[in-house]
């Protein structure tokens, strides 16, 4: 009985779960892959569907790495270079995670490159595909003194382990690079449905402050949540609480200057009746939609958290901090699934003068599911794998001199 | 000390960068957002005159004849939109080959592009399916190639027979006014809109002569002549898409 628990560990359970869900996964890739996307429940009119919003959230739960690296490297606030580092590489897992999905959801997989030779710079998602290859660049350099410094390489591969840690000199340079490349994609990712004068619903600027400054906040949210449960499961992970109480509080003002930007942009879609746009936003508010809007996104994703994490004794209950964390990132999921879709599920009819417009829905097919899952589970197996073995999540290298500096931030130790 | 060792650095980089915009600024000058560029005699149109359209479909199965096209998809859709009395009317819907056309302005490859006759045209060798056209085409004229089309074309051969090569899983296809019966057409001196085989199938084929097709650069066309003559319309024109397929309404009475 005891050999057995010291083979059945929850870590080895965790993992090898993990592993059976990529490995479905793989499979079902494999099966869309031989037998085309027929076997999805994508049409002609709702073309984008779950992939798309995995895809797009993932690049939102990714941009901690640009806006803690433009904190520590630009405006100079050390002290986080320690969160920095675990965002960067959730950054490099997200940004795998959205090609992955990319992948899966073009028809022909083996033109992915198109974009990088056959340009087209009035195209936002030619913007987009150009801005996500180049920050992953950016990502895996700035990756790189990470993996040179872990104890390993340093006993395995001395003299790598010293190159790739000199990396750490370009910082402040690919901090400039990232935050421009992330920046311009983040945004644009609004962009790509706020242009589309096809669709009212979305034809609207807002999208892309709204698309950006979202991400920031789930971004950072997802970082300190993946480091607090590392810290609470694995021995490896060690996480300072002041640090994060700070960036709570960040988040927790962020969240309020995100609803009040889209009590405004929701609030202007209130007045008149335009075609299509009207009939989108009903869906939001009353629709099949309203509880993903409401709950989802207003209350659970801005309202709860904002006051979980703004109001000093409930931040400070770390467990109360997670799980306000984990509402901002679901929050951010809800926003991005309900603008995908809402635009396609409003269909315009053709009649002239005489705007009828039809509502329709969709489902993912079961291996849209199951590819969903496992590109989420690959997710999750790369971070523990970093966790493990990469040193990702490490708060105790802050310096004595840095630690002083972090004091007048926070509130009085607790 | 870091900032003062790399000033000239910071310097250079910040003259890179200025030659870099400045680069991208040129590119982005050289092309408008969309719009036929290049010089060409012609710019056809399409005329669909609801009065006389039966809603047979004749042009739908044509169209899928003449560019073999998956029985799953009509690049020609012939909606029914309403009834005036006993009579039905209907809406058919080629791609309408917009001079501001949302496609070409949002594929990320140039896989859709104008020529310079106008005509929004699809390379199929460049497409990676990603779909942002259908998802922008404000006239659902775009359709996917969810499976792949094998074996025999039921329209052939009663409607017509392939002019063109069929279009592989995974790429976006639609309406192309058939260029290629323009083209042949022309190269033999034939007059697109007058000569039947130089002239849309979907032209070609409808028994009520509903539909009409020709040069708008030319003031005697009939086209030119139609549109000179009759109240018309263009769908969804407050877009702004300024599509090329016209249609004239029912005339009661």
């Amino acid at each position: 009985m005891k050999q057995l628990t010291r083979i059945i560990t929850p870590y080895r359970i965790w993992m090898m779960g993990l592993m059976s869900l990529i490995g479905i996964g793989a499979l079902s890739g494999l099966l869309v892959l031989i037998e085309g996307l027929s076997l999805t429940n994508l049409t002609d009119l709702v073309p984008w569907g779950l992939w798309i919003t995995i895809d797009l959230s993932s690049i939102a739960l990714a941009a901690g790495a640009f806006s803690l690296c433009a904190a520590v490297y630009i405006l100079g606030l050390k002290k986080y270079e320690p969160v920095a580092k675990t965002a960067t590489y959730i950054g490099i897992i997200g940004y795998s995670m959205a090609m992955l999905c990319l992948l899966m959801d073009i028809g022909r997989p083996d033109r992915f490159w198109h974009a990088f030779v056959y340009w087209n710079p009035h195209s936002v998602l030619w913007e987009v595909t150009m801005c996500v290859g180049l920050y992953f660049s950016v990502l895996l350099l700035e990756m790189l003194p990470i993996i040179g410094n872990t104890p390993w390489m340093k006993a395995l591969f001395p003299w790598l382990s010293a190159r790739l840690v000199k990396v750490h000199h370009i910082a402040p340079f690919l901090a400039v690079a990232g935050l421009t490349f992330s920046m311009l994609h983040q945004s644009s990712l609004g962009a790509t449905y706020g242009v589309l004068k096809a669709r009212p619903i979305w034809y609207r600027p807002g999208l892309s402050y709204l698309f950006i400054i979202s991400a920031v906040l789930a971004g950072i949210s997802m970082t300190l949540l993946a480091s607090m449960l590392s810290d609470r499961f694995s021995r490896r992970a060690r996480v300072n609480d002041r640090l994060i109480k700070s960036l709570a509080v960040f988040v927790g003002w962020g969240l309020l200057l995100y609803l009040y930007l889209r009590f405004w942009d929701a609030f202007s879609m209130t007045y008149s009746h335009l075609p299509g746009r009207t009939e989108g936003f009903r869906m939001l508010t009353s629709g099949t939609l309203a509880f993903n809007f409401w709950v989802g996104e207003i209350i659970l994703g801005i309202l709860v958290p904002a006051i979980l994490l703004l109001y000093k004794r409930t931040r400070d209950q770390p467990v109360i901090r997670m799980v306000a964390f984990a509402m901002v990132v679901g929050g951010l999921v809800a926003y991005r699934w309900d603008t995908n879709i809402v635009g396609q599920l409003v269909v315009m009819t053709y009649q002239p003068l005489d705007n009828v417009v039809r509502y329709i829905s969709y489902f993912p097919s079961l291996v849209e599911i199951l590819i969903g899952l496992g590109i989420i589970a690959f997710g999750f197996f790369a971070f523990t794998i970093g966790v493990e073995y990469l040193n990702i999540v490490n708060h105790r290298q802050v310096h004595a001199h840095q630690e002083r500096t972090v004091q007048p931030v926070v509130a009085p130790a607790d | 000390m870091a900032h003062k060792k790399l000033t000239r650095r910071n310097f250079l980089r910040g003259l890179t960068a200025g030659a870099v915009g400045a680069v991208g600024l040129r590119f982005a000058n050289q092309g408008r957002a969309s719009g036929p560029h290049g010089e060409s005699e012609y710019k056809w149109a399409m005329v669909i005159d609801q009065e006389k359209c039966i809603g047979c479909g004749y042009c739908t199965l044509a169209c899928r004849a003449h560019n073999d096209i998956n029985p799953d998809i009509s690049w020609n859709h012939v909606f029914e939109l309403d009834e005036i009395g006993e009579r039905k009317v209907y809406l058919p819907r080629p791609c309408m080959h917009c001079e501001d056309a949302t496609c070409v302005q949002v594929c990320p490859v140039k896989a859709s592009y104008h020529r310079p006759d106008g005509i929004v045209m699809m390379d199929y060798d460049l497409c990676i399916g990603c779909r942002y056209c259908e998802v922008a085409c404000p006239y659902g004229a775009r359709s996917f190639n969810w499976k792949e089309f094998t074996g025999e074309n039921p329209a052939v051969p009663e409607w017509g027979y392939p002019e063109v090569e069929r279009r592989p899983r995974g790429v976006v296809e639609k309406c192309s006014f058939c260029y290629q019966r323009i083209d042949r057409g022309l190269a033999s001196g034939l007059v697109p809109g007058v000569n039947a085989n130089a002239t849309p199938a979907c032209v070609s084929s409808c028994p009520t002569r509903a539909r009409i097709f020709g040069d708008l650069n030319d003031p005697a066309s009939e086209v030119s002549q139609l549109l000179a003559a009759h109240t018309n319309f263009r769908v969804k024109e407050d877009l702004g898409t300024e599509p090329r397929v016209y249609y004239l309404p029912v005339r009661e009475g």
